[in-house]
């Protein structure tokens, strides 16, 4: 039995997904990227093959992604996140309905990839060139509160009063507003339903400079946050689709990559 | 003191600039295997431009242009040189962001910064700057020289091109542009010296279109950074002498198709690079696109294609024909989206692709540009009704953002490799 | 046959008309010393008062005399000459299209002999602003429909008026600069007089040596002037489609450089305007092909023949034709 890896090397965490021939799951690891990340990267895929009982040389073919994919050497090709991104969202949305439209939110970067039927990036946008709007600006809010950030989103749903308005647009001036809301007695959940508005309203804003179509599909580890969920679904104005587990699906598409050019290469062998 | 800042602040930017100059000959002529032999002049002489700005010192007079509507036809029969003065380096682009707005173009800021820094160099070398009434930062640009005593002839250019009115002002425009050339170099503009100058001119444009054809068959024996560089070194080499190197240049690439070398993978994505000019050593996008696995087969910009690539033709060789005649040239085909109204532009780029067989667009914007950014849309919605994707990058000179459009520029590449293979 | 094809595209149109120009000129106008007569129904101006030198007719002096019949007669046995004529003519038309005009037509000829004698002397020519001709191009059409009803008011009675006066004898001729101009090329000024014998004749004649005048004083003014007001070319423009030789444009082409605007003798601002269609011929063309030997851009311009082509832009060619200009007069 052959398997396919996808290894997605982020800004925060290195996603690493396991496929076997027939194009299903078999597992997936996820470990902070740290500093040293090449080292993380190799121990982060040492403990999953450990956990499956998969030996190294099982693994036919590995492809990398995200922005630490040309330093990792181990790796059989790298490839762009966009295109990685497009692939494992269409397969996992498949489920759910017809996905036109990826929004991804990462450690330090936003994108938002349309795609066509065929699942092929047809336009795509990115911020990646300052921190607001990305998860960044979650774990700053997160530790100004005292909380942890996977409380963040029943935090906000749990609000009673109107989400307070967070005007600053970079990460580090509205730690400064965050504080001094604080200071005068604010709700947290408000203050943490604003950030999360705050965030959306960014998203949507680079999301039209290519335009939205139905169906829309949000990954990245910001969408395990059920009241960002909320927010981007009113400021989108329409409901959309959140996978499982929305961290891996760029990792997925590398993998499932990884696994169409093994077998186009096997064929041209035999052919 | 001051004397002694100026010579400081000299000192430092000719090495960010020969450093500048260094890293993107490196990156042209090390990353890419096979280089033509022929491309070891064009290397060389960019190499001394960066390194000996004396190479400028000529025995005739020196007319500095800016932008590529000033008729050089007439410059070189009233017995003086032009060079093109637009400088794509980001060490003058520091400096001149001392004095213009944040939201300014690179092109202008490194122009200006290059001539603030040679400041008294400049204009001791350069008789006159011609600059043509284009976009507004160029427009400005020709202001604030003024104020640094520099001789400048604005050289007024319609909005509107295709008018008679706006014809009849360009050529009223040139002609008043003849006499005054005429005046500066002390030289007349006969009738034998212009048809002299119009044949020697046609003789360049003639081996650019030997180039500019010879890439559009496949696979293709040159790679657009040295095109870039041949069009790029068009700005202030001698014409014959260039036009020579471009003829052997193109003799041996006519050996190389013969032979079937080629410079790229077969499947490599054919790329029709658009927008603000490329000028060395400004070569980030290229670059980076052809690391990335694509090949630029041809482009639309004002320092390669659009400066060298229309014909001036005249009816009887007489002064009242042929001035008319090479104003035409300079205002009618040009597709500077300074003009309103420019359909001219979408057609020839949708028969570019055409020609080309062109797999996907790349379209530059510098930063502040808004007449490239206002465009943008326009020429992405007509490149998808026929099917052609289209990257839009909007950047400048600075090299802070290379991983982020290297991302970008892969992610293009994928995607237009994908549709190859789905095209069967 | 690459090679010829090569060698016909590079060439330069313009000296090749020249030359082929005076063969037209001596064959129409001493012709006929060598027994030659090409036909009576040429549609380019082969004048009859040339005498007995001329290679043909010019074929508005046979439909004047067809036309000068009582209505009841257009369905007989003259009617039918009427209609032979007239089918004699479009045949004939049709083998070059406009370049009868361009190639052949005396007149024409000698409107560029003035026009290379100005430019010799270089003395300028007149311009005149774009629409500035735009009104006065219909005075062409006009004529025709003058020569062919002033004719026919010889023969059938004209309500109030009564029959025109057999002074008028072929109308168009009378104020034709060919009756006046084209003799002296046989030695004969006669025509160049103004007849006092009738009111009629008097108006005609004196007409005639104005626009003899205007003829000549206008073409060294500007480039092929009287072709503007020709009747010949209006009535050869009707049938100007179905020509087997054709001048196409491929627009996506096209660069929009104006080059052949420029060059253009007759001034025809849509050869360089028009990007949609195919066939670029308009009323005034004289299909020199001066402006296919003046377009950059390979095969833009197309001159075919039933289809095939004959010339075209090409680069070299132009590139050729550039190295080439200032010597030979150019």
């Amino acid at each position: 039995m052959k398997y396919f890896a996808g290894i997605d090397i982020g800004s925060t965490a290195i996603k690493i997904v396991l496929i076997d021939e027939s194009g299903n799951i078999v597992a997936y690891q996820i470990s902070p990227t740290g500093s040293h990340f090449q080292r993380n990267t190799l121990e982060c895929l040492a403990t999953l093959l450990a956990r499956t009982g998969i030996k190294k040389e099982g693994v036919a073919y590995m492809i990398s992604t995200g922005y630490g994919r040309k330093l990792f050497k181990e790796a059989d090709e790298s490839i762009s996140e966009i295109t990685a991104n497009a692939v494992g969202a269409q397969m996992i949305g498949k489920a759910y309905g017809t996905v036109k439209t990826i929004i991804n939110i990462g450690g330090q970067d936003s994108k938002v990839i349309l795609i066509d039927d065929a699942g092929h990036v047809k336009n795509f946008t990115m911020n990646d060139k300052c921190a607001a709007g990305t998860g960044r600006f979650l774990e700053m809010t997160a530790r100004n509160l005292g909380v942890e950030v996977d409380e963040l989103g029943d935090l906000h749903l749990n609000a009673k009063g109107t989400p307070l308005n967070i005007n600053s647009t970079c990460t580090v001036f509205a730690e400064s507003e965050i504080i001094s809301l604080l200071a005068n007695s604010h709700e947290r959940e408000e203050i943490i339903a604003g950030v999360h508005y705050s965030i959306a309203r960014r998203i949507v804003r680079l999301a039209k400079r290519i335009g939205i179509e139905d169906m829309v599909f949000f990954d990245g580890g910001p969408a395990m946050n059920r009241g960002l969920v909320a927010s981007m679904e009113d400021e989108l104005m329409r409901s959309i689709i959140v996978p499982e587990i929305p961290q891996i699906t760029t990792a997925l598409g590398a993998a499932v990559i990884a696994r169409e050019s093994f077998l186009a290469e096997g064929e041209k062998v035999h052919a | 003191m001051e004397i002694e800042r100026l010579e400081r602040i000299k000192k430092t930017t000719a090495i960010h600039l020969a450093m500048e100059a260094k890293e993107t000959l490196k990156k042209i002529t090390e990353d890419f295997p096979d280089n033509p032999d022929a491309m070891g002049y064009f290397y060389s002489l960019f190499h001394k431009f960066c390194t000996d700005r004396g190479m400028l010192n000529s025995s005739k007079k020196l007319i500095g242009t800016m932008c590529l509507q000033v008729p050089y036809e007439l410059i070189y029969a009233a017995g003086a040189v032009p060079v093109r003065l637009c400088s794509g380096a980001y060490a003058y682009d520091q400096i001149g962001a001392e004095f213009m707005p944040t939201k300014s173009c690179s092109l202008v800021k490194a122009t200006l910064g290059m001539l603030n820094v040679n400041q008294s160099q400049y204009i001791d070398l350069l008789d006159v700057v011609v600059i043509p009434t284009t976009c507004d930062q160029k427009k400005k640009t020709s202001d604030m020289l003024k104020d640094k005593g520099f001789r400048i002839y604005n050289l007024e250019m319609p909005s509107v091109k295709d008018t008679e009115e706006g014809r009849l002002y360009w050529q009223r425009s040139v002609k008043k542009f003849a006499l005054t050339l005429q005046k500066v170099t002390g030289q007349k503009i006969t009738k034998r010296r212009l048809v002299e100058s119009i044949k020697k001119i046609s003789r360049a444009r003639s081996e650019f279109r030997r180039l500019y054809n010879l890439r559009k068959q496949s696979p293709v024996s040159i790679w657009g950074k040295d095109v870039f560089l041949v069009t790029n070194a068009y700005f202030f080499d001698d014409i014959e002498r260039w036009t020579d190197a471009l003829t052997k240049l193109n003799n041996e690439l006519e050996g190389r198709i013969s032979e079937g070398i080629s410079v790229a993978n077969r499947h490599a994505p054919r790329i029709l690079f658009v927008g603000s000019p490329v000028i060395f050593p400004n070569l980030k996008l290229p670059i980076l696109i052809e690391q990335s696995g694509g090949i630029i087969v041809t482009d639309e910009v004002c320092s390669s294609s659009r400066l060298l690539y229309d014909f001036v033709t005249f009816d009887e060789a007489n002064l009242y024909d042929m001035i008319p005649a090479v104003a035409d040239r300079y205002l009618k085909p040009c597709t500077c989206p300074c003009f309103v109204k420019n359909e001219d532009r979408k057609r020839k780029l949708k028969e570019m692709v055409k020609e080309f067989g062109v797999d996907g667009v790349i379209y530059q914007a510098f930063s502040g540009c808004h007449l490239y950014e206002m465009e943008h849309k326009a020429v992405g919605a007509m490149l998808e009704t026929d099917g052609i994707p289209m990257l839009y990058i909007e950047t400048d000179y600075s090299p802070e953002d290379t991983g982020q459009l290297s991302t970008r520029i892969e992610a293009f590449m994928e995607s237009l490799k994908a549709r190859r293979r789905n095209r069967g | 046959m690459k090679r010829i094809k090569q060698f016909v595209y590079n060439s330069d149109i313009n000296r090749f008309r020249f030359y082929f120009q005076i063969f037209a000129f001596g064959l129409l106008m001493y012709g006929g010393y060598l027994a030659i007569d090409i036909s009576s129904n040429l549609p380019t101006f082969a004048c009859p008062f040339v005498g007995k030198g001329r290679g043909g007719t010019c074929y508005l002096y046979p439909l004047q005399h067809q036309v000068n019949m009582p209505l009841a007669q257009f369905i007989s046995g003259r009617g039918l000459s009427l209609l032979t004529g007239l089918v004699t003519f479009i045949l004939l038309f049709i083998l070059f299209n406009k370049a009868w005009c361009g190639f052949a037509c005396p007149l024409g000829t000698i409107q560029d002999w003035i026009t290379k004698l100005r430019s010799k002397l270089g003395t300028r020519y007149s311009t005149y602003s774009e629409g500035a001709f735009k009104g006065l191009k219909n005075i062409k059409y006009i004529l025709l429909a003058l020569l062919i009803l002033l004719t026919m008011g010889m023969s059938n009675a004209v309500p109030g008026i009564g029959k025109l006066s057999e002074d008028f004898m072929t109308p168009y001729c009378m104020i034709c600069p060919g009756r006046t101009v084209l003799p002296i090329f046989n030695g004969d000024i006669k025509q160049l007089v103004v007849d006092f014998s009738s009111k009629t004749k008097l108006t005609l004649t004196a007409l005639g040596m104005a626009v003899t005048g205007a003829f000549v004083v206008g073409a060294f003014a500007k480039k092929r002037f009287f072709c503007l007001f020709c009747p010949m070319s209006a009535l050869q423009y009707i049938f100007s489609k179905i020509g087997l030789l054709r001048l196409i444009k491929d627009g996506p082409k096209c660069t929009k450089c104006g080059n052949c605007y420029r060059v253009c003798d007759v001034g025809i601002k849509e050869i360089a305007d028009d990007v949609v269609n195919r066939n670029i011929v308009q009323d005034d063309c004289m299909m020199c092909f001066k402006c296919v030997a003046a377009c950059p851009e390979e095969k833009c311009l197309d001159v075919r023949f039933l289809g095939m082509p004959v010339y075209r832009s090409t680069e070299k060619g132009f590139f050729k034709r550039m190295e080439g200009k200032g010597k030979n007069g150019n």
